[in-house]
């Protein structure tokens, strides 16, 4: 029993320094101590058990060097409890718990096992103190210098007071030679103050090793234990202290005040940036559709029923007196459509007792209740698109001004429709052309009529020599083209006129039916002229920029249906190019030598000097009027019999950027002009169209085209509007030919 | 009874107003405030005043008056009035009454052969006009022609008087469509009973393209400008005993009809370029400073020593016509492709809009001239027929003068009361008595 109990003590030495520790706190625990006593041999096997495997944890828990000399050590331990286990089994037979310690003293000097000795001891004494770390010394001589001793035959005294007496010295050698034999002096320690070897045993080495290392000394002992708390609050009524409550519970802490000052400093400053709250919406729309809110979910879509309208003013059994159809009104919804009439007519009741019962309730109730079951319970995906938004945006009207939108000057005096009118290129004159076979210059400021030619047949066109010293007209006439002198200019200028316009040799052979253009001179205008006889009826002329050659058009002249004159050599040749369909105009590039001849359904061009076709220009249309270059050349527009007017960028492609439709009737005419945006059409329908067209130099900017002005004025006349139009070359007015035989001028 | 009842009915609608003159003392009425009908019009204050002048002297002619409030004339209601002016009827509003500047009379038409397209009015003795059919002509009064100028082989587009003191002729400038200028003297003291005619004494060649206006200098009367549709200023000398240079320049001329006569030839003294358009008119104020106004769109304003234009006012229409006048002579009037007459003040800095604009003619406006004494009153003659007459305190035309059936090509003021105007009808019209 006590054999067993000394091997319990040992290895229960950190639980009992558990109770120790809190003991210590709680107080007496000399009751419990002996008390816990009994319980320990029915533990004591498990726990035995408990230690080895501690140990094996502790070896495996180790690092690998420690290993061999630990497994060593539990070895030397092992064979150390074997042997004191035996010892002790001798003993106890011997002494059957006997407490004398002179037999004890005999036992540890047989067996060196001090530590049994001691517990043995100790227990004898029953010293109230558990703590095997407490030993009570065998020498009870107290805490003095031992050299007091030094030469006395005892080391001091007992409890019984008898003296203890020295060992006899071992001899060094003797002793040496013991300690070699010996394998556990190893862990042999000699007590000078009890005058004793002591062997340590297995857990005081480990306990020292542990020790060494800086750990708790005890491998059990969990020094982060949870806390238990051992106080029971739940049946607590009654505070622990009856004390007042301290001062400082009650006032605001210090520490507490100077970090929330630094925290709204921090605020203030920005440092700490709070989230912001996410903003209602102000006011919740009561009827809104649902329908929105349940796209948002991911689930089987929820399609609301729709809405009844809700009732308004006029549904009040006592509405206003403006909600009330007058008897024409109500006579009025007879005639109209189911669909258009109201369904509802408010009427005035005095009071809500008077108002009858509503004679649709049930109906009505019952097409809810269809609406409700027959609602089509599908999405859908229609497109809410404004239509206003499709338009293109153009820029306003007033940001594009001046453009000529006031007709203040008319030039009155042909007795039949003005077929074509040409501008002087100073802007001083205009020269027209008439169907009563009279051609006439103008003075644009006044309206004066300053010359009449009579050409004698129908005019069909007039074209002013584009260089302003060279004031010379072509006119085309049945199938001659007439070059005349105007007699403007001055004097040098007039010479050198007259020089030009002046045939050397009259040409013989006039009859010859091989002579394509004759040229010959024409005395009957006064002023010296030349006459262009064609072999078939000129329709068009065109001058060249430089004002020496200009182009006819004769459509029915097959290949040769355009020719180019040049005036100061007196030449003409046919354009060697071969035409595919009826030619209608030529236009000559206002800056290239290059040549563009409208046919009836494309337009061609033509590089004069290359002799080759540039391009085609498919317009699309059913047959081509008239055209018109941009004083840039890039941009060609070409109106149509059907009205239709085209805009071509030669640079983007051959097909129209732009097709406008805007008038109803035959284009007769288009034109450019020479500095500002604009370009205007004229149509048979008597009116005029002026746009807006601007040519950017950037060449990704396409041309932008706004329409501007409709003129009107001009009467119909034989089913003639307006017949030609022309821009003023230096300001932005329009002159229109008209088929009533006036021409107008029109202004910014 | 009844209109002390009436009186009593209306009064919230009455107004204490005070008239005021300054006008000669026979005109002045007594200066005590009275309360007159708030909706009465400019007729119902003439006869008002002169009702009161009535009472004053018995034998007092009744007179058509215009009133002025604050410098604006009234053209509606007193009442209207005051409301779209702000102006308050609780305190006496203080009315001041000029005589009406209507014309009363209308002479006859003097008969050109051609249309008249130039007429100057600025000397009382005679009125000078230009005819597109080349010929200048001197009218003593209305039907009664004095000189005929010939020699233009093209029509005559401006004329004008040159002031040349210390000689009892009068030297006439004109400019025609044929490129030159021509000058001519005139003694207008003679009057033969049928017209003489007249030729230059002086031909102003060196514009390569019709010549579309002169004007002379108007202290001196040394030297005329002209604009021209080449786009250039001219100045020309005018002095008829010219240099030895000139003497040179003489030339034998074979007339048509075979009669030899010398006319003097001279070159242009220079020539002020900037405008990029024809030059409709110009105007040549003070010693220094000409004023051009072209169809490029611009007014400029040119100082004749350096050559160079000083101010150059941009007014987005052709310009037609251009007069320098009113308040110390310095508002531009100018009109042109537009119905709009437009007045600048060059004074005012950094802005070229228009201080004032009149807009009741339908056309082209073609001339324009300021009243050479007062301040407020202008003339301005259009392709639409009728000639305005302006007064820049309202907005309304004062009177609106057609007597012309076609076109009216140039308006002037003659002898300060009366406007003489030419057009397309061939005729010249002379409205009179105008009290200015």
């Amino acid at each position: 029993m006590g054999t067993r109990f000394k091997g319990d003590r040992n290895k229960h030495l950190p639980e009992d320094d558990v109770a120790g520790q809190s003991s210590s706190s709680g107080g007496d625990d000399d009751d419990e101590g002996p008390s816990s006593l009994p319980d320990s041999p029915v533990d004591s096997g498990s726990d035995f058990e408990g230690f080895s495997e501690d140990g094996d944890s502790y070896d495996s828990g180790s690092s690998d060097e420690l290993e061999s000399g630990a497994s060593k050590l539990s070895e030397k331990g092992a064979d150390a409890v074997d042997t004191v286990h035996s010892s002790i089994d001798d003993e106890t037979a011997k002494i059957n718990g006997d407490d004398n310690p002179e037999l004890h003293h005999e036992i540890v000097g047989n067996d060196n096992n001090s530590g049994d000795e001691r517990s043995d001891l100790h227990n004898g004494v029953e010293e109230s103190d558990s703590s095997e770390d407490e030993v009570a010394p065998r020498n009870t001589v107290g805490d003095v210098p031992l050299e007091w001793y030094k030469d006395e035959e005892h080391i001091g005294y007992d409890l019984a007071g008898k003296k203890i007496k020295k060992k006899v010295r071992q001899d060094k050698l003797d002793a040496f030679l013991a300690s070699a034999d010996d394998s556990k002096s190893w862990r042999k320690i000699y007590d000078e103050y009890n005058d004793e070897e002591v062997e340590l045993t297995k857990d005081e080495t480990k306990l020292i090793r542990r020790l060494l290392k800086g750990k708790a000394p005890h491998a059990e002992f969990d020094p982060y234990a949870p806390y238990v708390d051992w106080f029971k609050w739940d049946d607590a009524i009654h505070p622990l202290s009856n004390a007042p409550e301290p001062k400082r519970r009650f006032i605001p802490s210090r520490w507490e005040r100077k970090k929330v000052v630094e925290l709204v400093r921090a605020i203030r400053k920005g440092r700490i940036k709070f989230e912001k709250p996410k903003e209602e919406p102000r006011f919740f729309h009561l009827w809104a559709d649902d329908s929105s809110a349940a796209d948002k979910t991911s689930h089987l879509a929820y399609i609301p029923a729709p809405k009844p309208k809700l009732p308004g003013h006029e549904e009040s059994y006592n509405p206003s007196l403006e909600y009330i159809p007058t008897q024409e009104e109500i006579n009025s919804y007879q005639l109209m459509y189911d669909e258009d009439r109201p369904k509802f007519i408010p009427r005035r009741y005095t009071s809500l007792r008077s108002i009858p019962a509503y004679d649709n309730a049930v109906k009505e109730s019952f097409d809810r209740c269809l609406d409700l079951y027959l609602c089509p319970r599908v999405r859908k995906k229609r497109l809410n698109i404004d239509p206003e938004s499709l338009k293109p945006k153009l820029p306003s009207r007033k940001d594009l001004r001046p453009y000529p939108a006031t007709c203040y000057l008319e030039y009155r005096g042909h007795k039949s429709a003005v077929t074509s009118i040409s501008t002087e290129p100073t802007g001083q004159w205009i020269a027209s052309g008439s169907a009563d076979g009279t051609v006439r210059i103008w003075e644009v400021e006044s309206g004066r009529c300053i010359k009449v030619w009579d050409a004698g047949d129908k005019v069909s066109s007039v074209s002013w020599n584009p260089v302003p010293e060279l004031s010379v007209l072509a006119v085309a006439v049945g199938p001659d083209v007439l070059l005349l002198n105007t007699g403007l200019g001055n004097e040098e200028n007039q010479k050198k006129i007259k020089e030009l316009l002046t045939l050397e040799a009259s040409p013989a052979t006039v009859d010859d039916k091989n002579t394509v253009v004759s040229w010959l001179s024409d005395d009957r205008h006064g002023h010296e002229a030349i006459k262009l006889r064609h072999f078939k009826t000129v329709t068009s002329v065109e001058w060249h920029r430089k004002g020496d050659y200009l182009s006819s058009v004769l459509p029915a002249g097959e290949s040769r249906a355009i020719m180019i004159h040049q005036l100061s050599k007196k030449l003409s040749q046919k354009i060697p190019f071969k035409l595919h369909g009826l030619p209608v105009s030529s236009v000559f590039h206002p800056s290239r030598s290059i040549l563009f001849v409208a046919t009836k359904k494309n337009v061609r061009v033509y590089d004069l000097l290359k002799h080759k076709l540039i391009k085609k220009l498919e317009t699309g249309l059913r047959e081509v009027s008239s055209i018109a270059v941009h004083p840039a050349g890039d941009n060609v527009i070409v109106g149509s019999r059907e009205g239709k007017l085209c805009w071509f960028d030669m640079d983007l492609s051959s097909k129209p950027y732009r097709v406008l439709r805007c008038h109803p009737k035959d284009i007769a005419s288009v034109a450019f002009h020479r500095t500002y945006p604009l370009f205007a059409s004229c149509s048979e329908d008597c009116t005029a169209y002026v746009f807006h067209g601007m040519v950017y130099s950037d060449l990704n900017q396409n041309p932008l085209i706004v329409p501007l002005e409709i003129l009107r004025g001009h009467s119909n006349s034989d089913g003639r509007g307006v017949l030609d139009c022309k821009f003023h070359p230096r300001q932005p007015w329009l002159f229109t030919a008209g088929g009533d035989s006036v021409i107008r001028l029109y202004c910014h | 009874m009844e209109i002390d009842r009436w009186d009593e009915e209306d009064s919230s609608k009455r107004v204490q107003v005070r008239f005021v003159t300054k006008l000669k003392p026979a005109y002045k009425v007594p200066p005590t405030s009275l309360a007159i009908p708030a909706d009465v019009t400019r007729l119902g204050l003439s006869k008002l005043v002169n009702q009161l002048l009535q009472n004053v002297d018995a034998d007092w002619a009744p007179e058509p008056f215009d009133f002025m409030i604050d410098g604006e004339l009234v053209r509606m209601s007193l009442e209207q009035f005051l409301l779209a002016k702000g102006i308050s009827a609780e305190k006496v509003v203080e009315i001041e009454y000029i005589r009406a500047v209507t014309p009363r009379k209308e002479e006859d038409p003097s008969l050109h052969d051609d249309w008249v397209s130039a007429v100057n009015g600025s000397i009382p003795k005679l009125i000078l006009t230009g005819c597109y059919d080349g010929f200048g002509r001197v009218w003593k009064s209305a039907g009664s022609c004095s000189h005929v100028l010939t020699g233009h082989s093209d029509a005559i587009t401006s004329v004008c008087i040159i002031n040349q003191e210390g000689s009892d002729s009068t030297s006439i400038a004109s400019a025609s469509k044929d490129r030159t200028l021509r000058l001519w003297k005139i003694n207008p003291e003679v009057s033969p009973n049928s017209p003489t005619n007249v030729r230059a004494y002086k031909i102003l060649r060196g514009h390569s393209a019709a010549v579309q206006s002169v004007c002379a200098q108007q202290d001196t009367g040394d030297m005329i400008c002209s604009g021209s549709w080449d786009c250039t200023i001219n100045l020309w000398n005018t002095n008829e005993l010219s240099t030895i240079d000139d003497v040179v320049a003489i030339k034998k001329r074979k007339g048509n009809n075979q009669v030899e006569e010398s006319l003097m030839e001279e070159e242009a003294v220079s020539a002020l370029i900037g405008h990029t358009q024809c030059i409709s008119s110009v105007v040549w104020p003070q010693k220094q400073t000409i004023y051009s106004a072209s169809w490029d769109h611009s007014i400029k304003k040119w100082d004749v020593e350096m050559g160079k234009d000083v101010l150059s006012i941009f007014s987005g229409k052709a310009l037609n016509c251009l007069d320098i006048g009113g308040e110390s002579s310095a508002i531009i009037a100018a009109g042109g492709s537009d119905p709009t007459l437009r007045l600048w003040d060059p004074r005012k800095p950094a802005s070229s809009a228009p201080i004032l604009q009149f807009s009741s003619h339908s056309s082209w406006i073609s001339a324009c001239k300021w009243h050479d004494k007062s301040w407020f009153h202008l003339v301005s003659a259009s392709y639409d027929g009728k000639v305005m007459l302006w007064d820049i305190r309202t907005a309304w035309p004062l009177t609106v003068i057609t007597s012309h059936a076609d076109k009216v090509l140039c308006a002037d003021w003659w002898r300060g009361d009366s406007i003489v105007s030419g057009g397309a009808d061939s005729k010249l019209c002379i409205s009179t008595g105008i009290p200015v």
